[in-house]
């Protein structure tokens, strides 16, 4: 594999759900280290594009590469082992246990999150002083804090991050950005963003999704600039 | 000495109970003035007096505990709801029997090789039920199990060889074991059984694989996308909780001296259930205290007669329906259980006054809302 290849790579994908055909031909890359945002209205098939690489909705076509592998036919238990970290949306945490049993059960091998710790309490400090509770009895913006701190106790190579800042106050969005951005570090991530200010500021790369189909990806600082475009698919300006 | 001092802050209470419960043969026996060894009679002792009469008691909550508690840990901690728990507990029961009465092994290494036996069917039935059918989700492997329990039930009781509908007796167990002649003995061993069994189910449930059942319970999906085989770990739970079923069916043998189908039936998947939900799904003490607080109930309730006008009623004849009084009111008054309601309502005082406080009552509004 070398350097410039994409870490995740998905080709051409159809994916159905129920008799509902949802993704009707989606292309995405994500590059090495980078922030790919998938930008696109409701029901454009954006939640779906990150289900159909965790295998919970597998495409019946195209290919989804990652890191050179495919994973075609692979249970989604078997994709996380890969490596990628997904962060559904709705702050998917499990509210019954505790905020370190959340994590603790996030580890792959023995140790994890001892060597995670550090990285994960500085970047989210409210949850060392949750540590006991149920995830249940944190505030929304905690639980996505613990949604993605959990997902970065394995070493994964890749995130998929699912609508965060949804619902969440704006000093609690400015947090989870300074996260993100310094997840880049350690891990690609794949990004699913309805508010377009948070995705321009965060993505390097950005793919638009429309009726199921991507119709226009590039660098994210040029999409800043075309309004046309911004009009036509994203309804902002 | 810190370690003991936090060791008996957080369970010094239940060491306390354990002595209790090990005094107990002893202290029944000084208030009523009888034998905790029953009375002699030639050269065997002969089980009579207040201190067996309840030790026999407590022996029945110990097995019942034990039943519940891996009821528990496959309904309260793994979510998954099977309705042929009396499978387990049967069907060991029945192994231990047969081979004690209709093999020519000598008695002690028949004891022994039934337990062994007993257990390790019941922990294999459980693994293959659960490859067979695990993929099931919710009601549909309840009502699979059921229908396996309820044919076990149906063939036992045809059964010639095994004296169908009557079952057949244990006549002769090891001495030391036989509670019809050292119930003592026989008291600290099922107290020991009991005991281990829920140190174990605490130690699982404290383990990271503890916590993925519980993931599991909450969100099967999402245990599975974050890494997990799910259905490996539902295989455990299932073996673990079959193999501690089978655990109680045995020492249930024991006690009775006698082996039938109505082990199999759905008395015995019933009970434990209303006993973990009373006492609370998914906490530890929860089906111990179901367990021990409808035994003392029943035993205590058994043998009275309310008269009702010109009418007599014995409590033994509407037992059911007292039961059912009791389910009803127990969760309308603590919906999450004796202990787990309990729970809640501590953690929720302990964090008034902290920042996440609100967070708290907010969540606990949302859930019971």
């Amino acid at each position: 594999m070398n350097d410039s290849a994409p870490v995740l790579a998905i080709e051409n994908i159809h994916t159905f759900i129920g008799q509902f055909h949802i993704l009707e031909g989606a292309s995405v890359a994500v590059q090495q280290g980078g922030i790919t945002v998938l930008l696109g209205r409701n029901g454009a098939g954006k939640t779906t594009t990150l289900k159909s690489v965790m295998g919970i909705t597998p495409p019946s076509q195209g290919s989804i590469h990652f890191r050179g592998e495919p994973l075609a036919g692979k249970p989604s238990n078997v994709i996380a082992q890969m490596g990628i970290g997904y962060v559904p949306e709705h702050r998917a945490i499990f509210r019954e246990l505790t905020v370190k049993e959340n994590l603790q059960i996030a580890e792959r091998k023995r140790g994890d999150l001892a060597r995670r710790g550090d990285l994960i309490f500085d970047l989210f400090p409210d949850l060392k002083r949750l540590y006991g509770l149920p995830g249940g009895n944190l505030s929304g913006g905690q639980q996505q804090m613990l949604a993605m701190a959990r997902a970065l106790v394995p070493e994964n190579h890749l995130l998929l991050i699912d609508e965060p800042s949804e619902g969440l106050a704006p000093v609690i969005i400015e947090q989870l950005m300074r996260a993100i951005t310094r997840l880049t570090d350690h891990a690609s991530v794949l990004l699913v963003e309805q508010n377009f200010r948070v995705a321009s500021r965060l993505a390097n790369d950005y793919v638009i999704v429309d009726e199921g189909q991507s119709v226009a990806s590039g660098l994210i600082a040029n999409l800043v600039n075309d309004d046309a475009l911004i009009q036509r698919y994203l309804g902002v300006a | 000495m810190n370690s003991l001092k936090s060791f008996l802050k957080r369970d010094g209470w239940m060491l306390f109970i354990f002595i209790g419960l090990l005094a107990f043969p002893f202290i029944v026996a000084t208030l009523t003035g009888s034998s905790p060894t029953g009375v002699p009679r030639g050269d065997r002792m002969i089980m009579r007096g207040e201190s067996v009469r309840w030790q026999a008691v407590l022996i029945e909550v110990f097995i019942l505990s034990l039943l519940a508690m891996s009821y528990n840990l496959l309904f309260g901690f793994t979510g998954v709801v099977s309705f042929g728990h009396a499978l387990f507990f049967g069907l060991s029961g029945y192994i231990f029997g047969i081979l004690l009465e209709y093999t020519a092994l000598d008695t002690g290494l028949a004891t022994g090789l039934g337990i062994v036996l007993g257990i390790a069917a019941s922990g294999l039935l459980g693994l293959g039920i659960g490859l067979a059918t695990l993929r099931l989700k919710g009601v549909y492997f309840a009502i699979f199990t059921l229908a396996l329990a309820e044919m076990a039930y149906i063939f036992f009781s045809r059964l010639q060889l095994t004296k169908a509908e009557d079952g057949f007796a244990i006549g002769e167990l090891p001495v030391w074991l036989d509670p019809t002649q050292s119930r003592l003995t026989f008291y600290y061993i099922t107290l020991a059984v009991f005991v281990v069994g829920f140190l174990l189910l605490r130690r699982l449930m404290a383990s990271p694989t503890g916590a993925v059942f519980k993931a599991i319970r909450e969100n099967e999906d999402r245990a599975q996308s974050i890494g997990f085989n799910t259905l490996r770990f539902k295989l455990l739970s299932l073996v673990i909780a079959g193999m501690m079923a089978g655990a109680a069916g045995i020492l249930q043998v024991m006690l009775n001296k006698k082996v039938g189908p109505e082990m199999l039936g759905l008395t015995y998947t019933i009970d434990p259930l209303l006993m973990t939900i009373i006492g609370g799904t998914g906490t530890l003490l929860g089906p111990v205290i179901g367990a021990a607080g409808l035994h003392l109930l029943d035993v205590g309730l058994r043998d009275q007669v309310i008269a009702l006008g010109g009418a007599s009623i014995r409590i033994a004849d509407v037992w059911g329906l007292i039961l059912g009084a009791i389910f009803i009111l127990v969760v309308m008054v603590f919906p999450y259980g004796i202990v787990g309601t309990y729970q809640r309502w501590r953690l929720k005082r302990q964090h008034r006054g902290d920042p996440a406080s609100a967070a708290t009552s907010r969540a606990a509004r949302r859930q019971s809302g």
